[in-house]
């Protein structure tokens, strides 16, 4: 299998006034096609920041992160965001739907800046994938009708729409109870195997690691390892890792 | 392109809904827009208008759509004046012919009228002085065997009338003044007239006594008037031809080769009318046409005031049978049992709200006969004293054929300003010669026993043995035309011949001199064309025309429009820069409420454009639609001016409406210009809230809370 990720060596520094906060320290990780990989650790491990370099929301300071075999750190501004339309969806923690929009238009939205299907052919794909998380009912509901989870249901079709090569979750189940986080990963999973799409999530639920076909575990800005999915529950907490009281980065 | 569309269906879809998602900001916003586009839509409607009626006003009333002048004059053109007696200093243009030929080898002339402008103070008598030419015409006719006693007697007694008038006054003057403000030659002047034997002297030594009366006496009537008049000379044909509104009002108009005056009706009402009668009249239009009340107006007030001061104005024209008729008549009106007239004359004349219409309708019922309420008539001769180009009092008699008025600019002063005059006698009150006025001057010169001599022989002319007493040596005028008055002020004897009754060739009208020219053209739209063309085939001709157009030509008047344009625009800035503002905060509060919403549009693939557009969109539809709802709004105002009217307030607007209302236009510039300036600024204040939505980073999108 041909790798949809590859990071190479990559470190990202913020700064903050005259100080230099390293949020990644010489990563590197290659994530084969059809992976359903889970990001673990604690809160400032690097898990946020290395999605956001994945999705090609960020460039690193060093190393080199390639998407789809292309580095994105040479890329212009423009084609990073062209790369996001048509290979990466993008699951966020707060659904961050469109409000004003209704669920059909949410999920529709990308589609519409990609600008190459037809309305027949939008409406073919939106009402798939509506079917397929389940609330074709709620198509003309406003995000604010609907629940928590309903709303993560929207934001997966949403990161569908586009048929996208990766999908970046970013702690998708932290907002959702437990069932509805159940309910959430077992359908990202039926994609996954079904649609053959990539997805790569960050999360320190050990629930969820036991969906994850490999974990790789991250502690201060630093790959500790990468483990399968019985290991890292095995490990338990948030993957046998130490908590680090900061800030998510 | 489909998919162009779709996104933008989509741009639109967010940005509206974001609108109603913030309907209170979006209302404030959208009422300052909608107010602005009303007062633009309305604002040009109106000033567009204005300067239309205006444009008809000055056009149809003097300047004609272009005027042209010698380019090396002093001044610049002002056929309205910039509120100045005098006329603009120019130079003149030696043959009309010769810029007439010129000027219509341009395509788009109809006609060119040609013209001279200035001002004079006219003299205009006095009650008593038109009294004692009358007595003294009678004496005159009885001397020649006429039997005139009985008009004779009716006469004295209107002048022992006037002198009684003239004591009482002085009287009042000595009481309520000092003894000192009467001088002893006044005192005794008045003391004699009235002595018992007076009119007895008069039957004995008829003209002695009028001499006295005329040098004495008629000097302390005071109630001379001097009429400030402007007037055009011009060639009334072609002035009637190409100014069609110009209509006559009373007499007739100045017969082709007469000299001859015609005054503006408004002139002949403000300045020649009797006083009281004009500012009855006054008070009336104020009542009736513009719905004033005396109770509340200070101006009103002012002028009963002023006519119950001045009745003398009306007791001098009265001899002692009208006293009584006056005094039967107004004890009647008024109730009173009071013998005295003037007293009568001034209880009358002090109306209010609830007396005003009736007693106008009985002054000009049952006093106004009686009396002359004009000082000049039509068929009078007027003498007009001017002071030519050269500095010499230039004086012509012309008879007054009657008066005229621009039709629909009957009130307004502006229009009415101006007077008219041949253009003959306007070329001599400016010191300029005609074949006439040349064999004049050598009869004059003949009579006079004048003859030219050479500078260096002088003093051997003069001074030498056989040199006569009674010969003169004029100085050689600068201008041939200045020749009489120079002739006149040497001699002090010269005589004024009498010209009311003198014709002209009416071939001078197109061969004299001229100071300026009236244009009309065919298409108006090609004016700025059409002034270069006519300058062009002045320099062809070898002359040096100078071409303004009518707005220009008609001095500080034509700016007005300018001046009204500009604080319209100033407003309409302020307003918008307010709007502008407004508009770029609420756009501004709103990116910034919005960040994670766009930070996630960034994040799932939309370019930093999306944004911009999302944005310019929401500030455009709020721009269009409140814009469109005020220009409605605008437009609905203006059609119901347009029914309605605005009410020309006072004589000036009168002017600028070319009537007694403004009934409006709504083009569609106007619309297009409010929409214009609001989606512009609606565009314009998006630009940074814009700015700062490309800069939110899609990382915005991972970091926070929906």
């Amino acid at each position: 299998m041909a790798n949809i990720v590859s990071v190479q060596n990559v470190s990202k520094n913020y700064t903050l006034g005259t100080f230099v906060v390293p949020a990644l320290r010489g990563v590197s990780l290659d994530v084969e096609e059809g992976e359903f990989l889970a990001i673990a650790g604690p809160s400032g491990s690097g898990k946020t920041t290395l999605l956001n370099l994945i999705g090609c929301v960020d460039t690193p300071t060093e190393g080199i992160v390639r998407i789809a075999g292309k580095v994105t750190q040479t890329m212009s501004e423009r084609e990073r965001t062209r790369l996001r339309l048509h290979t990466i969806g993008f699951i966020f923690q707060s659904f961050n739907l469109v409000s004003v929009l209704s669920v059909f238009q949410n999920i529709e939205l990308p589609l519409l800046l990609q600008r190459s299907a037809a309305a027949k052919e939008r409406r073919t794909r939106v009402e798939g994938l509506l079917d397929r998380v389940g609330i074709r009912e709620y198509a003309k509901h406003r995000p604010s009708e609907l629940s928590g989870g309903q709303r993560q249901r929207v934001a997966i079709a949403r990161a569908l729409v586009t048929r996208p090569q990766l999908v970046l979750a970013d702690e998708p189940t932290a907002n959702l109870d437990s069932v509805t986080g159940t309910n959430i990963l077992d359908l990202m999973k039926e994609l996954n195997r079904t649609e053959k799409t990539t997805f790569i999530f960050s999360t320190h639920d050990a629930r969820v690691w036991s969906y994850a076909s490999s974990v790789v575990r991250l502690a201060d800005g630093k790959l500790v390892d990468r483990v399968s999915a019985e290991e890292a529950v095995r490990l338990g907490g948030v993957g046998g890792l130490p908590q680090n009281p900061s800030a998510r980065t | 392109m489909r998919g162009y569309f779709d996104t933008l269906k989509v741009i639109v879809l967010i940005a509206f809904r974001n609108l109603f998602a913030s309907w209170l900001k979006t209302l404030i916003v959208g009422g300052i827009i909608l107010f602005g586009s009303m007062l633009v839509v309305v604002g040009t409607a109106l000033v567009d208008s204005v300067d239309a009626s205006m444009s008809r006003s000055i056009i149809g009333s003097v300047a004609g759509h272009i005027q042209v002048y010698n380019a090396k004059s002093a001044d610049e053109l002002a056929v309205m004046g910039n509120f100045q007696m005098e006329g603009a200093d120019l130079a003149q243009i030696d043959d009309f012919k010769v810029m007439r030929d010129a000027i219509m080898t341009v395509p788009n002339v109809k006609d060119v009228v040609p013209m001279g402008l200035s001002g004079a103070m006219v003299p205009a008598g006095n009650t008593v002085d038109v009294m004692l030419e009358k007595l003294r015409d009678l004496v005159r006719r009885k001397q020649a065997g006429e039997d005139v006693r009985a008009a004779i007697e009716s006469q004295k007694d209107h002048v022992r009338q006037i002198v009684g008038v003239l004591s009482v006054d002085f009287a009042n003057i000595g009481k309520v003044l000092s003894e000192r403000a009467v001088s002893s030659d006044e005192r005794e002047a008045i003391r004699r007239a009235t002595a018992p034997g007076f009119w007895n002297e008069f039957d004995k030594d008829p003209l002695g006594t009028l001499e006295f009366l005329e040098n004495r006496i008629a000097p302390l009537a005071s109630d001379a008037e001097i009429l400030f008049l402007r007037y055009v000379g011009t060639d009334l044909a072609a002035f009637s031809r190409s100014f069609d509104r110009m209509k006559i009002v009373d007499g007739t108009t100045i017969p082709p080769g007469k000299r001859g005056f015609l005054f503006s009706k408004w002139i002949y009402e403000q300045q020649v009318k009797l006083k009281t009668a004009h500012r009855l009249d006054d008070i009336r239009d104020a009542i009736v046409k513009r719905g004033k009340t005396i109770a509340k107006d200070p101006d009103l007030q002012r002028q009963i005031k002023l006519n119950t001061t001045e009745v003398k104005e009306i007791l001098l024209q009265l001899d002692s049978q009208q006293v009584a008729m006056f005094r039967d008549k107004l004890q009647r009106e008024l109730g009173s049992k009071e013998s005295d007239v003037s007293k009568l004359l001034a209880e009358f004349l002090r109306v209010d709200d609830s007396t005003i219409m009736r007693r106008y309708r009985f002054f000009y019922d049952e006093l106004a006969p009686s009396l002359t309420l004009y000082r000049v008539r039509v068929g009078d001769t007027l003498t007009i004293k001017a002071f030519t180009r050269s500095g010499y009092v230039q004086s012509v008699n012309l008879r007054v054929y009657g008066t005229f008025a621009f039709e629909g600019l009957e009130d307004s002063h502006l229009a009415g300003e101006l007077n008219i005059m041949d253009l003959v006698s306007f070329r001599e009150l400016y010191g300029f010669s005609t074949p006439e006025r040349d064999k004049e001057i050598q009869a004059i010169k003949a009579s006079a026993g004048l003859k030219e001599i050479d500078r260096d022989k002088v003093e051997a002319e003069l001074f030498a043995a056989g040199a006569s007493d009674d010969s003169a040596t004029p100085e050689k005028p600068n201008s041939i035309g200045d020749a009489e008055a120079a002739l006149r002020s040497l001699s002090g004897r010269a005589k004024l011949v009498k010209r009311e009754n003198e014709s002209y060739d009416p071939a001078q009208l197109e061969q004299g001199v001229v100071l300026n020219g009236a244009v009309i053209v065919k298409d108006p739209r090609q004016i700025r064309q059409t002034m270069a063309d006519i300058e062009a085939a002045g320099r062809k001709a070898g002359l040096t025309l100078k071409a303004i157009d009518w707005q220009k030509a008609s001095g500080l008047v034509g700016q007005f429009v300018t001046m009204i344009r500009a604080v319209l625009y100033i407003s309409v800035l302020i307003i918008f820069a307010v709007a502008l503002v407004i508009i770029n905060n609420a756009l501004v509060m709103a990116t910034l409420e919005r960040m994670a919403e766009i930070g996630t549009l960034r994040a799932v693939g939309a370019q930093r454009r999306f944004l911009l557009g999302m944005l310019l969109v929401e500030a455009l539809a709020v721009g269009g639609l409140f814009g469109g709802l005020g220009s409605a709004l605008g437009a609905g105002i203006v059609a119901i001016l347009r029914v309605v009217g605005i009410p020309a307030f006072n004589d000036i607007f009168y002017f600028f409406f070319s009537g007694p209302r403004l009934h409006p236009g709504l083009s569609v510039t106007n619309v297009a210009i409010a929409l214009t300036i609001v989606l512009v600024v609606s565009a314009a204040s998006s630009i940074y809230p814009g700015i700062l939505a490309m800069r939110v980073s899609p990382r915005q999108a991972m970091q926070s809370d929906e």
